[in-house]
């Protein structure tokens, strides 16, 4: 069962980090400091990102032995 | 995605320049690193204003991603065959320390108050590299005048939904003329493993011409290498005009000029040789330095057709770096422009 789901999750967490990376285009009406107000809220909405916090993710890393995966994405 | 720590940075501000080096034309850009600073690979890459996302895909972000697990699981053994990726050494640590950005910025942003405003853009950080040449009154190199090329330059399409596989070559181009062929997966180049396009437009971007690097290359069952030349001024033939960077350079050297290719039936109306040059400004800059061409008397629809003395037909892209690589702030170019078919002769104000 495992292997049948590895493709199927993988696509999803794939997606999943896709939509987050992408997230800000749709926000096109929303002016400029709601659009940064609001990157933070969902961002964090997910739970899976940390978010403007390069050395608690070093730690993070460290602690964990995972690679990071940092995203620089201008929003405003 | 549990596989990665994930972070998401939405500022430069007090962005560690000594580790995030990349496009700063781009909007979104993703680095894979080790906990201890070394970088597996880069991803994201733009070539156009319009379509910004026809560069990348979320078939060719999953296999960076999957490529970053597989060199991480191979590190530290593989840390040698990722020495070329790290990042150089800065000119300067952070942003805030280019003279052209100092004491604008706090390193945090300000989301109590102006919160946008107090966000400092990626493309900020290019336009204060270029700035200090310009301050030095030193001409713009190739180099940073135009950072990370796209491998197109060399005549080679890489396919956004692989890694970096060649997708189509120019006939005719030095890739071609290299070996290359449509459908060759690029394992590394000048040694170094290939994630996404972005890790291919490091080594590019990095390499100082002329030179030869080698490719390490998949073609159906077989594992060849192959030499990308780089000649000289080989940088040039990529366009720049689309770059967020480029509203500086327009400062710079055109006073807030926006040019564009005047169209065939344009030329033809205008008895413009095909070989000439024939530039319509876009648009005329109303604030600031960018009115300096406005100021100097160009006009909307203006065609220009000689600068500096010359009436070699160019690309907007190929006027900025004649001008910034030949010219200083404080000179005065000599332009004419046909308007309502008159030869109207001006004078191009260099900032």
């Amino acid at each position: 069962m495992k292997a049948i789901l590895r493709p199927v999750l993988r696509h999803a967490f794939t997606l999943s980090a896709w939509l987050t990376l992408a997230a800000g285009t749709v926000q096109a009406a929303e002016d400029r400091d709601a659009k940064v107000h609001n990157d933070r809220m969902e961002v964090a909405a997910i739970g899976q990102w940390i978010y403007n916090d390069l050395p608690q993710a070093f730690a993070e890393g460290a602690r964990t032995g995972k690679p990071l995966l940092v995203v620089l994405r201008c929003v405003p | 995605m549990d596989r990665f720590v994930c972070v998401r940075l939405v500022q430069a501000n007090a962005l560690d320049l000594s580790l995030f080096q990349f496009d700063f034309d781009l909007t979104f850009a993703v680095f894979f690193l080790n906990a201890d600073r070394t970088l597996y690979g880069r991803f994201g890459t733009r070539s156009a204003q319009k379509d910004a996302a026809r560069d990348i895909s979320i078939e060719g972000f999953r296999l960076a991603l999957t490529g970053a697990l597989e060199l991480h699981k191979g590190y530290p053994a593989n840390k040698d065959f990722l020495i070329g990726k790290q990042a150089r050494a800065p000119r300067f640590p952070t942003p805030e320390n280019y003279p052209s950005l100092a004491g604008k910025y706090k390193p945090t942003l300000d989301y109590e108050g102006k919160v946008a405003r107090s966000c400092m853009h990626c493309h900020q950080v290019g336009e204060a590299e270029r700035a200090v040449f310009r301050a030095a009154h030193q001409p713009i190199p190739d180099e940073v005048l135009r950072p990370w090329p796209m491998p197109n330059a060399l005549g080679l399409a890489f396919d956004p939904k692989a890694k970096a596989r060649v997708a189509a070559v120019t006939p005719g181009s030095t890739a071609a003329k290299d070996g290359f062929k449509a459908g060759d997966e690029v394992l590394t180049l000048a040694g170094q493993p290939m994630l996404s396009i972005a890790d291919a437009q490091w080594v590019l971007h990095t390499a100082l011409a002329p030179t030869k690097l080698t490719a390490e290359i998949q073609r159906g069952r077989r594992k060849l290498k192959l030499p990308l030349t780089l000649p000289t001024k080989w940088r040039r033939a990529g366009d720049i005009s689309w770059r967020p960077t480029s509203w500086d350079l327009r400062r710079m050297a055109t006073g807030g000029l926006v040019l564009e290719e005047a169209g065939e039936a344009e030329r033809r109306a205008a008895k413009i040789p095909t070989d000439e040059l024939a530039l319509r400004v876009k648009h005329v800059g109303q604030y600031g330095e960018h009115a300096a061409g406005k100021k100097a008397g160009f006009k909307p629809d203006d065609i220009l057709v000689a600068l500096d003395g010359q009436a070699k037909r160019m690309t907007e892209s190929e006027l900025f770096t004649q001008l910034l690589q030949t010219k200083l702030p404080g000179d005065r170019v000599s332009a004419t422009v046909l308007r309502s078919g008159e030869r109207v002769n001006l004078e191009l104000p260099q900032q």
